[in-house]
């Protein structure tokens, strides 16, 4: 099988993922921060170690900024919804994931917050100037962006929004769920006041893992609140990271796996990974680009783009070349709307949804050819858009 | 020979204690890890026990690296 969908989740893992579960698994066991014995020492160890490795590869010098959640939405949520309060008002783009807008939008239905959206262009490019528009007119208190677009692979200038943002006294959060792992992220240079990552996708880690970087000076209320092995005397949540934002019992045997990935990530180097990402992704975009009747979505430019290419066939349903690509050519990608409407509103692919390639580190120039020959065979064939064939 | 009085260092967070274990060990500095006696307080489910004469070596070492300990309790 060609696996063409590392966008939604990474595959395959390295081997050194499932062995560092595996060992937590049949050597550790313990929990941690609970109790004192040597048990619950190795697994404190290990999440330890794991949110040190993370503080390594995003630059960030204290790592108990860093929370751990169950996945990027989690920590959107816990951003978008332990920093705002009633009043506020925030600037997005119209490229987000439903896992910012939902949390945004159900604020907002509440009457508690005010959204400014900054329209990309047709290829899902974002103009930093239109932020510091907002900024210079209105009293924001948060920016949230996405840093790559799930939908056109199209990157966001964090650095250059959130120098202004800074400026203006705002905060920023980036939504790095396609960037952590594969294009270089620097809390300190880039200015970013929260990162949320997640753990599945290009740091290799296990589903359910993902996490919060927090400057210090934020405060952020806790979306869950509970036993946290410290201040056990009190019925009050404690006020220092980690701990605040980490009640109950976490996922340790994937902490486990995930801080394998990110050792991976760091051994290989991220600019490394993003070289042979880009290499394949280069030769898929001039490949397609020679094909017939092929819309591909997203910017021309490849260094404003990761590894994600959406595109169409027209008069082919992009749900009927998935399921051909799936059944004849043992090719796996993503058909759809991909969980961002407003995306899909702005390159003008909206309700009909796209076909989406994501590649990873682990895929190879064959399978790209691969991949071209097949939407060649199936862009020949008279596969009409209708009722019958539509999937 | 008498045995060497013992301090306990207290954490705020787990985080803490692994953190300063890594640092003693790195410095080459004797102590162990041990769940916080319920005498001392409920902090942290595990602190540092060490040799008193070793106390200001750790400390000094913990200054220099933002750790969050019970300073209060020592």
């Amino acid at each position: 099988m060609i696996y063409f969908d590392n966008a939604a989740t990474s595959f395959p893992k390295p081997k050194a993922v499932i062995e560092a579960m595996e060992d937590y698994f049949f050597n550790v066991g313990g929990n941690t921060g609970r109790s004192g014995h040597r048990m619950a020492i190795k697994a404190s160890e290990l999440v330890f170690n794991t949110r040190e490795l993370l503080a390594r590869l995003f630059n960030i010098s204290d790592s108990s900024r860093i929370v751990f959640t169950k996945n990027i939405t989690e920590s959107l949520n816990l951003a978008v919804n332990g920093f705002l309060e009633k009043g506020d008002q925030v600037v997005t783009t119209s490229m987000e994931h439903n896992s910012v807008m939902r949390p945004l939008r159900y604020l907002e239905q509440k009457g508690q917050i005010k959204i400014f959206t900054v329209q990309a262009n047709k290829e899902g490019l974002v103009d930093p100037a239109v932020f510091e528009d907002i900024l210079k007119k209105e009293k924001i208190k948060l920016v949230a962006v996405n840093h790559a677009s799930n939908v056109t692979g199209s990157l966001v200038p964090v650095d250059v929004i959130a120098e202004i943002v800074s400026r203006y006294g705002s905060s920023i959060l980036v939504d790095a769920a396609q960037t952590a792992g594969a294009y270089s992220i620097d809390v300190l240079s880039d200015n970013i006041d929260m990162l949320a990552f997640t753990g599945h996708k290009s740091l290799l880690g296990p589903q359910g893992t993902g996490g919060l970087y927090v400057r210090e000076g934020i405060k952020l209320a806790p979306l869950v609140r509970g036993g946290t092995g410290s201040n056990s005397e009190k019925e009050i949540q404690p006020n220092f990271l980690p701990d605040q934002l980490e009640s109950g019992t976490m996922n340790i045997i994937g902490i486990a796996g995930l801080g394998a990935g990110v050792k991976y990530v760091l051994k290989q180097s991220v600019s490394k990974i993003r070289q042979e990402e880009m290499k394949i992704t280069k030769m898929f975009v001039k490949g397609v680009g020679k094909i017939d009747n092929i819309e591909m979505y997203g910017p021309r430019d490849i260094s404003k783009r990761v590894s994600v290419v959406s595109f169409n066939i027209p008069r082919h349903a992009p749900s009927m070349v998935a399921y051909l690509l799936d059944k004849q050519f043992n090719l796996a990608c993503r058909s759809g709307l991909h969980c961002s409407p407003s995306a899909h509103k702005t390159i003008g692919t909206f309700p009909r949804g796209t076909l989406r390639f994501s590649f990873g580190y682990f895929n190879d120039a064959a399978e790209v050819e691969k991949g071209l020959t097949a939407l060649i065979e199936i862009s020949r064939e008279r596969y009409s858009h209708n009722k019958q064939t539509e999937l | 020979m008498p045995l060497p009085q013992l301090a306990v260092i207290v954490f705020m967070s787990a985080h803490d204690a692994i953190k300063a274990k890594n640092k003693l060990e790195k410095a080459r500095i004797v102590h162990e890890l041990i769940p916080t006696p319920k005498e001392i307080s409920s902090e942290c489910g595990m602190s540092l026990r060490i040799e008193k004469p070793l106390l200001n070596r750790a400390l000094e070492l913990f200054r220099t690296t933002d750790l969050r300990y019970r300073n209060d309790l020592l």
